[in-house]
Parts: C-alpha cells; structure tokens; sequence
C-alpha cells in the first residue's frame, strides 16, 4: 500500500508540472498586461514599465517560469497585485465561508441523493419513479441563476425567512442564518442530476445476480438494498464525489456574489477580473493539487470499500 | 465652597459640549458598495470606492462646499485658501492648528498633531517609484525638484523622504510652500483631490507590510473592520476637530434648505458608525434597500422601473414609506473614439473627416438613451459634461444623429455603396471599422445598436471585443481603431476633459492619438489662465468645435444617478466630485 502511494504522489509531479506550464502560458497569452489597468487612468510607458518590472513581468519567459516553481515549492505566491494582500492571507480568510456552504451542502447532498436515489430505484418503473425523474429532468433544465433569484427573492425577500445578503462574524450564524438559503438552493440544483446519477449506479446493481441470490436466501429487502447493493454501487458514487470534492476550493461564485459571501469563488472572478495572477496562480495551483490528490484517496477508498479491489 | 461649585460648573459644561459635539455612536447607517474596494493607503489606490472610504479618513489641504454647484473649492485643513504668487508659480498654505490624527498604536499612545511635514511626506511617496501610484500623473512634471528625485530613486532603487524637494517645502511646524515648474491655476484641484490626503509617516513606516489596511488619518472617520470585499466599517474618529455644518444654500433649491434646515449649525460628524457592505448583485442591493436593511441606494439600471414612473418620478409604494429621491447628473461622459493614426479613420484630410463625422452622425444616441441607460442618461453636448467648469448649456454637438446627412457626406466624398450595401474606400478599396469592445452583457447591447447604426448608413463594422487592459495597451499604442469609453471629473474643471485630446498626451490620456496643431495652441493658451476668465471659458467652447469639426469622437451621454433615500436620513445631497456624503448627513431614529 505505501509503495503503491508514493508511487503515486511520485506521478503527481508530471502531472503537476503540466498543469504549472498549462497556467503559465495562458496566463501570458491571454491574461492582459495588469500594467496597464494598475498604471490608473493617465499614465505613460515609462510607468507602465516601471509597473511591469516591479511585478517582474518584464522578465523573460523562463525566469517568470522559474519564480511560478519556486512560489509553488515554498507556497508563498508573494500578494496580490492589485490589493497587496498576501496570497495566503486571501486563501485563508476566504476558503472558510466557502467551505461554511459547500461542506453541510455536499455532504446533505449525498445524503438525500443516496437515500432517494435507492428508494426509487427500488420502485423502478412505477409512478413515483417517473414523476421523480420527470421532477429531476424539469429541474435539471433549470439555470442555477434562476432558482437563486426566485429563491432569494420568495424565501428571503417576501417571505423574510432568510437574510437576503450578508455575512457575520460567528460561525454558528453564519452556518445557521446567512448560509442556510444558499445551501438550500445548492441542494435543489444538486440533488436532480445527483439522484438520476445514483438511480442508475443502483440499478446497475439491482440487476446482478448476488441481490437475486440474496432475496431467494430471504435477506431482508432493507439488508439488499442498503448493505449489498449500496455497498457495490458506492465505487462510482465515491469517483463522483471525489471529483466534486476539488471544487469546494473553488466556492459557487453565483451563489456568494449573490449572496455576498465572501468565499473564494469571488475571489477568483475579482483576480481575473483585476489580471492578478498571484492569485489566479496559487488557487489553480492548490485546486489541481487537491484533484490529483482527491484522486488518490478515492483509489485508497475504493480498496476501503471493496477488498476485491487491487491497487497496483 | 464656592471654588468647588465653579470648578463642578465647568465640568457640567464640559461634559454638555462633549456630549453635544461627539458623533453619536447609535447612529449607524448602511449603504452597499457594488463593486469591491481594493484598499486605503491613499498613494495606491485609484478605484471610486476605496477613495470614497478614504475621503472620510484622510484629510486634504482643500476640498469643495458641500452644497455650491458648480463645485466650489473650499478650505479644509488649510486655514484659508492658499496665497498665490510668482504669478500663479507659488501657493504658500497655512494649516489650522491642533488638527490630530485618529488614535494609533504607531503613535506610542501619544496625541499626534497633524503638521505640514506631513503633507510633504504624503506628496513625496506619489513620487516614490516603488509605490507605483495611479494618481503620480496629478504632480509629475508639476513640482520643482519632485521629478528629479523620482529619477534618483530610479538609480539609486529607493526615494529618498529626508532629502529637501525645493518646489515642496514646510516652511514651519503649519506653513507649507509650494513651488511649481510653471504657472497652473488647476494646482488647487490637485491639493483638493482625496488622494492627497495627509498620512503620518510612523504609520506607514510602522504598517510598511501592507498600508493598505492601516489607514490612519486626520479625517471624521476611522476604520474600524475591515473584512476585504465584503464589509467595512467605520466609525467617528474620537480625535476630530470641532467642525460645525455650515454650508450655504443655492438660491432657489427647496432640497438645499431641507438640507440646511436639518443639518445648520450640528457638529460634523453627526453618524456615529458607517457599515459599507459590499454587495455586487444588483438584485441584492435592490432587496436589501426593500427591505429596509440599506439606508441609501443608487438605484440599479436594472430596477429602474420599479422605482420611477415615465416621468422619472417616485413611484407610490415609495413615496408611501416616504422615501425620497435625488436625481444628478454625473460630471461623466461617454464617447467613442477614433484613431488618428488608423489609415482608414485617421489624419485629416477631408474625406476622413467626413467619414468620422457621419460614423458620429450615423449612431443612433437616442436609443442607447432610450433603450439601454432606460432614459437615465442625458445627450452630451460637450466633451465637458454637466456640472464642470467650462460646461456650457447653450453649446450643441455638430454631429447630431442625422442618418440622412451622414449618408450624404459618404456620398459626397466618394464611399460608394457596394452591391452588398455596404460602402468601399473612395479608391474602390473595401471599408471595414473595427470596433473594440468587452465581454459583457451591457457591451453585446451597445455592439448590437453601433451595428444597426452603421448598417443604416452602409458603413460595416465588425466588433473586437477582448480584455480592457489589452484594448488600453493597444490604444496607448495607437492601434485601436474605435474604442467606447467613458471618463470621470478628477476634479471639476474641464481641462481635466480637454486634456484628452493634447496631441502630447498621446500614449498617456488621447487614446484617440489626435493631434491637433489649432487645438494643441488652445489648450496650451487655456492652462495660463484663470479657471474663472471669460477667455478661458470660450477656448473651451473653441476646443469643443475643434475636436467636433475634425470628428474626434463620437459623444454619447452623461448618466444620470437615481439616489434612493429612506426618510430617517437629514442632509443628503449627491456631490459631482465628493463621495463620502455621509460626512456631512445626520440620521434620525428608524421607523
């Protein structure tokens, strides 16, 4: 097991560096040149110069390269061009409200998605099962934009059950007060393609012969569905969860900007926004590490889950 | 005994006069910024709402009367308007005393007395390479001696603050001297500009890690929280000096004598706490302010008509809860500009002219007014828009919407329509314009109506839309053949607009790469008068017909701002270059 890990932390480094060369060049294909938004309103190429040269994007091509691997070995990315804040310090303060919504978001999400997904797997064919696919499919068509701005202006507006906007200082009401319609709308987004997912993963599984095996044994249909065959059915639920996972680094830009969260998801849009490319660089940095790394623990869980499973 | 009943008497006093100047800290009013602030160290910012925080921290030599309209520039912590002489070379300053910065552990628990070696350091670092600050352009090339140590620095790779700046001198603890390298009679607006505030040095030194977030200055407010891109708060700098509301009326103005009636003779600040929130959506400021949780909102584009009739008047749900409204015209204005040098656009040669002059006449102003602003803008007349000096109301842009006489000065000068409809060069050559634009919703609208505009007039254009800071860099360079843009007052004077136009501001400010040798010699005569000569006012009527004659830009409008105001808010009334209204406001007990 650790020679199978190390040799995959060992191929990280590739793939690493491929996505660092991938950020570098579009970065500087595509970016913009910040000097000439920081430069203000009049400005002349002579501040514009001394801009670039400050923020070393004057530099040739490979000694820009060589300080984006040293900022990544040291994972200090220097501040912000155009805030002077450090990098870290905007990773650290941000990554929390994020993180407030999407954690209890993903997790109740699962939870409702496996639990509805097994019960109407369970009744394949009936009418339930067609008018909660026919629900999921009306509600899969539907933009995240819209369910925020009804939601925001039923739920939180002319109801008044939730703050329209707005983030506090404590985590409790934070979790309980100004996250909690945002969670509800990720939930209604999340669990119609989650649960049509789910759905088939389980009736993959309903099929097999073991759950047939098992019913003619007299195993409780409660003891199928929920042990058997949620046990089998959780390899690919756990490959979908952990590809979901990196992008709780990355927040629900729609969902803060709206509900003026202060997350990383309009942390991002703001550096792209301003050509900030510390930032832009450090949270492509961090959110493909965390891919490659959710990667390697769903490989570990699936051997967790399943013992058949062989890791090579 | 009796000593005893005076000394008490006194302090009854005392603690009256405290307790009738001291900003009332129950007081909060909250208001939503819609875009995020980037920080407060005046030399580094640039952006309206960072500035507009840092109005009401920092202190300037100058700023304008709250009420007067056109803007009026006033004294601040100049005791007195600035005594000017070598012709308008020298402003020698005096500052009032006993001025003290908000309280600061930089300042070891000391009081700290604003003086005018103060405002020469904060000058200084506008010249300090290393800050790499937007506003340098407001003193470089202005101040004797400044541009010389910039350059020092440059060889050296630090600015030195000990060394004597001969046109920047603290003649004594509040007596500050200026010298400038040639006759300007802008420089008050320079001294008036939030951005030259005064900062102490121990603090920036102290905070040298990120002045950013430390801004301590001698203004009404402090910065108590700041959580970045989401919410500031201020409250009344306890330090403040006692200053009493009292500003004048315009003759005439029933707004401007409720705002005296309720705020004559109350002590500035009257707001105890100032909560920014900030909130980027639209429809969440809109909700916020409905549900009464804002006490101020500029009304969004988008809501409009939710919030006026046809007549731009209040609707009835809002004048029911006796909300108010204060429409003003922003000293802004939009335009499109053409290249100069563009060998299609460019030069000056007659069949150029006429074809940026009917490009002009061809667009369809009126609808962008109607359909995209929703009537919330106004046409623009002059390059200077309303409220600045040098705006004239009787003055008409040349270049009226007139597809019919644009057609026919194509016609005229040889752009032929072609089978397809569309016209060629007059050598025969094909004729496309190109049209730089962004990514936005509201740049699809405006690249939808320049379409149909141009269309109409057999003129093809074709639209570039890409990043703002790779259209600025092509237009500094000259290679942007058409660009919308817009520009904001610095300060209150057109030359600020006019400047946009000297043939050797190109690569800085004239993106448009015009130069102009009867326009240049105007300009350059109007930066030796006073901003109140008659002269003055007419070269800028001279340089409006100018840039119009020759087809410099295409105007467009001025927008118009629609200020939200629940009823339990005294004194408000939207400054043209002041921000921080809330200095000058006072609240009443919400209902």
């Amino acid at each position: 097991m650790s020679a199978y890990i190390i040799r995959r932390l060992w191929q990280m480094l590739p793939t690493m560096l491929g996505v660092v060369l991938l950020v570098f060049f579009i970065f500087n294909w595509v970016g913009g040149d910040p000097a000439y938004v920081l430069a203000g309103k009049i400005s002349n190429q002579e501040q514009i110069d001394n801009i670039r040269r400050q923020l070393g994007v004057d530099q040739p091509y490979w000694v820009q390269l060589g300080i984006f691997l040293k900022q990544i070995v040291t994972a200090d990315f220097g501040a912000s061009w155009s805030t002077n804040e450090r990098v870290s310090h905007i990773l650290l303060t941000r990554l929390g409200p994020s993180l407030t919504v999407l954690v209890p978001l993903t997790i109740l999400a699962t939870l409702i998605s496996i639990g509805l997904a097994l019960a109407v797997a369970y009744v394949r064919g009936s009418f339930t099962d067609r008018m909660v696919m026919i629900v999921c499919t009306v509600g899969l068509s539907i933009s995240i934009l819209v369910y925020i701005i009804v939601f925001q202006y039923v739920f939180a507006y002319k109801l008044g059950w939730f703050p329209v906007q707005g983030w506090g200082d404590s985590f409790i009401q934070n979790l309980f007060v100004y996250a909690s319609l945002p969670i509800l709308i990720g939930l209604v987004v999340s669990i119609a393609p989650n649960l049509r997912l789910y759905r088939t993963f389980f009736l993959d599984e309903i099929n097999q012969d073991y759950v047939r095996t098992a019913r003619a044994k007299g195993v409780s249909e409660n003891r199928i569905m929920w042990i058997h065959v949620l046990r089998n059915a959780s390899i690919p639920i756990i490959t979908f969860l952990m590809a979901e996972l990196p992008g709780l680094l990355l927040g629900s830009f729609l969902i803060e900007r709206f509900f003026s969260i202060p997350g990383i998801g309009r942390e991002v849009i703001l550096a792209v926004e301003r050509s900030d490319f510390p930032v832009i660089k450090a949270i492509t940095v961090y959110v493909a590490f965390a891919t490659i790394a959710t990667n390697l623990l769903a490989d570990l869980t699936y051997k967790a889950v399943d013992p058949r499973v062989q890791l090579k | 005994m009796r000593s005893f009943w005076r000394f008490a008497g006194g302090l009854l006093a005392l603690l009256i006069a405290a307790s009738a100047t001291a900003a009332d800290p129950a007081k909060v009013l909250r208001i939503a910024f819609p875009v995020a602030e980037t920080g407060f160290d005046p030399v580094k910012v640039s952006d309206l709402y960072s500035n507009t925080v840092n109005e009401a921290i920092f202190d300037t030599l100058l700023t304008y009367d709250y009420l007067a309209r056109p803007a009026k520039l006033v004294p601040k912590t100049a005791d007195g308007m600035p005594e000017i002489s070598d012709g308008g070379r020298t402003y020698l300053i005096h500052l009032k005393r006993g001025i003290y910065f908000a309280p600061d552990p930089a300042f070891k628990g000391q009081k700290r007395e604003l003086v005018a070696e103060d405002y020469v350091y904060s000058f200084k670092r506008f010249a300090d390479p290393s800050n790499r600050s937007p506003y340098a352009f407001m003193i470089q090339g202005r101040i004797e001696g400044l541009d010389e140590a910039t350059e020092q620095a440059k060889k050296t790779g630090k600015f030195d603050y000990d060394a004597v700046i001969p046109g920047m001198v603290a003649l004594d603890k509040y007596t500050l001297r200026f010298k400038l390298t040639k006759v300007d009679y802008l420089f008050p607006y320079t001294l008036a500009h939030v951005v030259f505030g005064a900062v102490a040095r121990e603090v920036i030194e102290a905070y040298a890690n990120d002045t950013n977030a430390h801004p301590v200055g001698t203004g009404p407010y402090m910065l108590k929280e700041w959580r970045r891109a989401a919410r500031i708060v201020l409250e009344a700098n306890p330090n403040y000096r006692q200053e009493v509301w009292d500003f004048q009326p315009n003759a005439d103005d029933a707004w401007d004598q409720r705002v005296v009636a309720a705020m004559k003779g109350k002590t500035i600040p009257q707001i105890g706490r100032v909560e920014i929130s900030v909130i980027e959506e639209s429809q969440s400021r809109w909700l916020a302010f409905n549900r009464k949780e804002l006490d101020l909102l500029a009304v969004p584009p988008t809501f409009v008509g939710e919030a006026l009739d046809d007549q731009n008047n209040l609707l009835p749900q809002w004048t029911a809860q006796n909300v108010t409204l204060f429409r003003a015209i922003d000293p802004s204005v939009g335009y499109s500009f053409f290249n100069f040098r563009d060998p299609i656009l460019g030069g000056f040669t007659k069949e150029k002219i006429a074809l940026r002059r009917a490009i002009s006449m061809g667009y369809e102003l009126g609808q962008e007014i109607a359909v995209i602003a929703k009537h919330q803008e106004v046409q623009a007349q002059m390059p200077i828009p309303y409220g600045v000096v040098g705006y004239d109301p009787n003055y008409r842009d040349v270049n009226q919407y007139d597809p019919a006489l644009a057609n026919k000065l194509l016609d005229y000068y040889g752009y032929k329509r072609g089978a397809d409809g569309y016209r060629t060069l007059p050598d025969g050559k094909p004729m496309v314009i190109h049209m730089a634009t962004g990514t936005a919703a509201i740049d699809r609208e405006y690249s939808e109506l320049w379409k149909r505009s141009m269309d109409a007039i057999g003129v093809r254009m074709i639209f570039d839309p890409g990043k703002f800071a790779d259209h600025l860099k092509a237009a500094k360079a000259c290679q942007l053949m058409m660009w919308q843009a817009a520009w904001t007052a610095d300060y209150p004077d057109g030359d600020n607009f006019m400047q946009l136009f000297y043939g050797p501001n190109t690569g800085e400010s004239n993106n448009g790469c015009y130069e102009s040798k009867a326009f240049d010699a105007m300009y350059e005569r109007s930066l030796t008068l006073s901003p109140d000569s008659v002269e003055r006012q007419q070269l800028f009527i001279d340089m409006t017909r100018q840039v119009q004659v020759d087809g410099a830009w295409s105007l467009h409008a001025s927008p118009i701002r629609n200020q939200l105001i629940r009823p339990w808010v005294l004194g408000y009334k939207k400054h043209p270059i002041l921000n921080a209204d809330w200095v000058y406001m006072d609240l009443e007990p919400r209902s």
